[in-house]
């Protein structure tokens, strides 16, 4: 009888405490900076070594590049560049390899839609999701020449 | 004549206290169980084939979804044993981390058993504060690498992530607040006369019993041996710290409850101790080279996670990918005394004896 | 005018027993809540207060099914029979002086034996709908329901034999001085566990054992006939807190003489009390085990019920004893 009476004691403690739920929908939920959201992607700054697609353990980036238009500069630029979010884990492991800190993690997570074409996300929507992106990302930066061909950003 | 009928019932894969999709196959008499036989693979992912097709790296992530209630313990288990085919130093900041981590995580993990268990045994209102208490160690993750369940936070040589700034404040802070929330759990649960009624003396085995199943973590220690890996076989810097084995004496649920509350204390004694001497300042990752290629040969490494025993076995060809990969899911392994136990007990035992186990379908099913 | 109230006064209870239902939901979910560090529903009107409103809605427009093979005759008969009994038992419930349907003189006796009926209707619930679950909360809930009526109206038989009548409303009267909670409070204990194991509600729960039957007896029940079974769980949460309100607490007696306030706002004073005791009882503890449930029932409640007949006579009956009571 003691015991349930202790019980009972605690969660009347319990009921003036405050509350701990967010009101979410509402209220943004404010990430720290190190969260894993959806991928910022900057063309300009891809040099399409190929290395985000070979780290990827669920094979959702795909990219293509071409020739760089400027004949006075060697390399290749980016042409296409899609990530599939139906099967990216968000795993940070393509911002890591990156030299270039051309595809990094943002603070966004929003990611439900209606159709899971909309899930197929390209270069110019992961281009316009500049939003909240990540201060520090890639781990090991390899020193490689500035990106040739477009301005930086 | 009263004639009665044996009545299959088929408890699962959608039900509430299966925690995840095991299907058990329920003969009962009345409310007495005759007979059960769980069917599990509802959530089976083939991690283990998977890994075979991916290199070292790439493997951490999957680790993550098995047992996802302890990421951590799972990222350790296979970057300890890639880390010792190969012969690494690990830097010894890296090694805090890891162990702050890890004991943190068991905390969460035992926070999570705890809370869904007296759901099962039918109180709302402990499930909802330990995920209150939980959230706290979240949000300490996330801050720390990003995520909030499924942390890839190691990696083969270290630790992905240094502590940000006043981190290890925050976990100090953690550490006392929650050592608080233990008295309010004790004075909530342990002294429960219906919570005692329900667990005293039900499920009960003996230790040759549990060694015969291969039983491992709060399962085996509950019947009175004192084994634990982080004891018996230490890994990482766990030698540096000085705590306890809880054990218990008979076998029952109720001391399986008091054994893993327990172990709360202890992981938290530890993570205090990792605070205390946390080093100033050093790297975090060690020299790797950039391409992992794991020397040939096979390495078995075992870890205490919160539910057991969790190995992981690697078969190396030298190349940058395992050639097999094995993980001893703890969880599997616990789960197979289930229809000894339920032989003969109640219905309403079954999701206290099933609870108890402490299973998590991600890590059974693989 | 006479018969026109007689027609319209139940009709008018009606409607408020569905207002207090509506919101002894709402209540429920909000004190949950705050127990458990949560806000309760808040989303749905101001405060939340249109949200059980909403859910009733969902569940009048929700596809009424039956399942297949299910009794059908007793399948939809099943939730007429568990409410029924309970809004009709509400009649003899004095709430103030002035308001109360019936004053018959086995009030109590007939509180009793119509609120067992709804023990049918959930078993034949439970058996109708072919389902194994649903059998089995129905078996438990026959079986629970039995056991603690006995207990039930032992406890209260103290009572009885204090005023000596099975009055309602004499028994309200007696409690003038002293409310019946204090010389009974034996009787008492028996009575609110007796009654929270009637009401179904956790730690006695098991019918509807959501952790091991799913839903129990009506695990099959959707849309409105499943509204039938919850809001005959809520009425006779109404009836039964009233019970309570009566029998024990002094009814529409004022404590220590504020009579400043009118009795029926004693009355729904004491009778929130006690269903907010209902709700925090249900956010603190366990399920009690079927078995374990039995044993106390008869091994417990019933000999500790006994006893406080065989005291509550001596002391009524005993020259020198009467002097203390």
């Amino acid at each position: 009888m003691l015991g349930l009476i202790k019980g009972l004691n605690v969660t009347l403690k319990n009921m003036v405490k405050p509350k701990v739920t967010y009101n979410y929908p509402q209220e943004p939920l404010e990430m720290p900076d190190r969260f894993r959201g959806i991928q910022y992607f900057d063309p300009d700054k891809c040099i399409v070594c190929n290395q985000c697609v070979r780290v990827c353990p669920t094979d959702c980036i795909s990219l293509t590049g071409k020739k760089n238009p400027d004949p006075n500069q060697k390399g290749k630029v980016i042409e296409t560049y899609n990530i599939n979010f139906e099967i990216c884990i968000l795993c940070d492991l393509c911002t890591e390899v990156c030299p270039t800190e051309a595809v990094v993690m943002t603070n966004n997570f929003e990611l439900s839609t209606y159709s899971r074409d909309e899930l197929f996300k390209n270069s110019e929507w992961l281009f316009a999701n500049d939003e909240n992106i990540r201060s520090e990302n890639t781990l090991n930066p390899i020193p490689v020449k500035k990106p040739t061909g477009g301005t930086p950003s | 004549m009263i004639r009665t009928e044996e009545m299959l019932l088929n408890v699962g894969p959608q039900h509430p206290s299966t925690h995840g999709v095991l299907r058990l196959l329920v003969k009962v008499d009345g409310e007495r169980i005759v007979e059960t036989e769980p069917v599990i693979g509802y959530l089976h992912r083939g991690t283990e084939k998977l890994a075979e097709d991916l290199t070292y790296t790439q493997i951490i992530p999957y680790t993550d979804r098995m047992d996802y209630l302890s990421a951590m313990t799972n990222n350790y288990a296979v970057v300890h044993a890639t880390e010792k085919l190969m012969g690494l130093e690990i830097p010894e900041r890296a090694e805090f981390l890891r162990v702050i981590v890890m004991e943190l995580n068991r905390v969460a993990s035992h926070l999570v058993w705890m809370g869904t268990y007296l759901l099962d045994i039918g109180a709302m209102s402990p499930f909802l504060y330990a995920f209150r208490d939980r959230e706290q160690i979240l949000d300490l993750f996330n801050e720390l690498c990003g995520a909030r369940l499924t942390y890839n936070y190691m990696r083969v040589g270290g630790v992905k992530w240094d502590a940000p700034k006043d981190w290890i404040g925050k976990v100090d802070h953690f550490v006392s607040y929650m050592q608080k929330q233990m008295k309010e759990y004790h004075q909530l649960v342990t002294g429960n006369e219906i919570f005692i009624q329900r667990t005293k003396g039900i499920g009960v085995y003996d230790q040759e019993t549990a060694i015969n199943f291969a039983l491992s973590g709060a399962n085996l220690r509950v019947t009175g041996l004192n084994w634990d890996l982080r004891k018996d076989a230490p890994y990482s810097i766990y030698e540096q710290f000085t705590f306890d084995v809880p054990v218990g004496e008979v076998g029952d649920l109720y001391q399986k409850y008091l054994c893993r509350m327990k172990e709360i204390d202890e992981s938290l004694k530890i993570v205090a101790q990792a605070v205390a001497n946390f080093p100033s300042e050093g790297k975090i990752m060690g020299k790797v080279p950039r391409v992992l290629r794991v020397p040939e040969g096979e390495v078995y490494v075992g870890i205490e996670s919160p539910r057991g025993e969790l190995g992981c076995h690697i078969v190396s060809k030298g190349k940058d990918k395992p050639w097999r990969i094995k993980f001893r899911r703890p969880s599997f392994y616990n789960l197979q005394i289930l229809p000894t136990l339920l032989k003969d007990e109640n219905l309403s035992n079954l999701v206290a004896i099933l609870g108890g186990i402490d299973i998590v379908l991600g890590e059974v099913d693989g | 005018m006479n018969t026109l109230l007689l027609y319209l006064g139940p009709v008018i209870l009606l409607l408020i027993v569905l207002g207090f239902v509506t919101y002894a939901i709402l209540a429920e979910r909000k004190v949950i809540g705050w127990i458990q560090g949560r806000i309760g529903p808040n989303q749905v009107g101001p405060w939340g207060l249109l949200q059980t409103v909403a859910d009733i809605v969902k569940l009048l427009i929700k596809e009424d099914t039956i399942p297949k093979n299910a009794d059908k005759t007793l399948f939809k008969l099943s939730p007429i029979i568990a409410f029924v009994p309970a809004f009709v038992v509400l009649a003899v419930m004095p709430f103030s002086s002035q308001i109360q349907f019936t004053d018959i003189g086995v009030g109590l006796l007939y509180y009793m034996a119509i609120s067992s009926i709804t023990t049918i209707g959930i078993l034949i619930g439970g058996w109708a709908s072919n389902n194994k679950y649903a059998l089995l909360g129905g078996m438990r809930s026959a079986a629970q329901m039995i056991s603690y009526e006995i207990p039930l109206v032992m406890s209260v038989v103290g009572i009885v034999l204090t005023v000596g009548s099975l009055n309602l409303n004499d028994i309200v009267e007696a409690q003038q001085k002293t409310w019946f909670i204090f010389p009974q409070i034996i009787g008492f204990v028996v009575f609110i566990i007796s009654s929270v194991s009637e009401l179904n509600r956790t730690p006695f729960d098991l019918p509807e054992a959501e952790s091991e039957l799913v839903a129990g007896y009506h695990v099959e029940y959707s849309g409105f006939r499943f509204a039938f079974f919850m809001l005959a769980e809520y009425v006779y949460i109404f009836a039964m807190s009233s019970l309570t309100t009566v029998l024990f607490l002094g009814g529409w007696n004022a404590p220590f003489g504020f009579t400043f306030l009118p009795g029926i706002v004693w009355f729904i004073i004491k009778f929130s009390v006690v269903v907010f005791f209902l709700y925090w009882v249900r956010a603190t503890m366990p399920r009690i085990r079927v078995d374990q449930l039995m044993q106390f029932a008869w091994k417990v409640l019933l000999p500790v019920a006994l006893a406080n007949i065989i005291l509550t006579t001596l002391l009524k009956e005993v020259p020198f004893l009467t002097h203390y009571y």
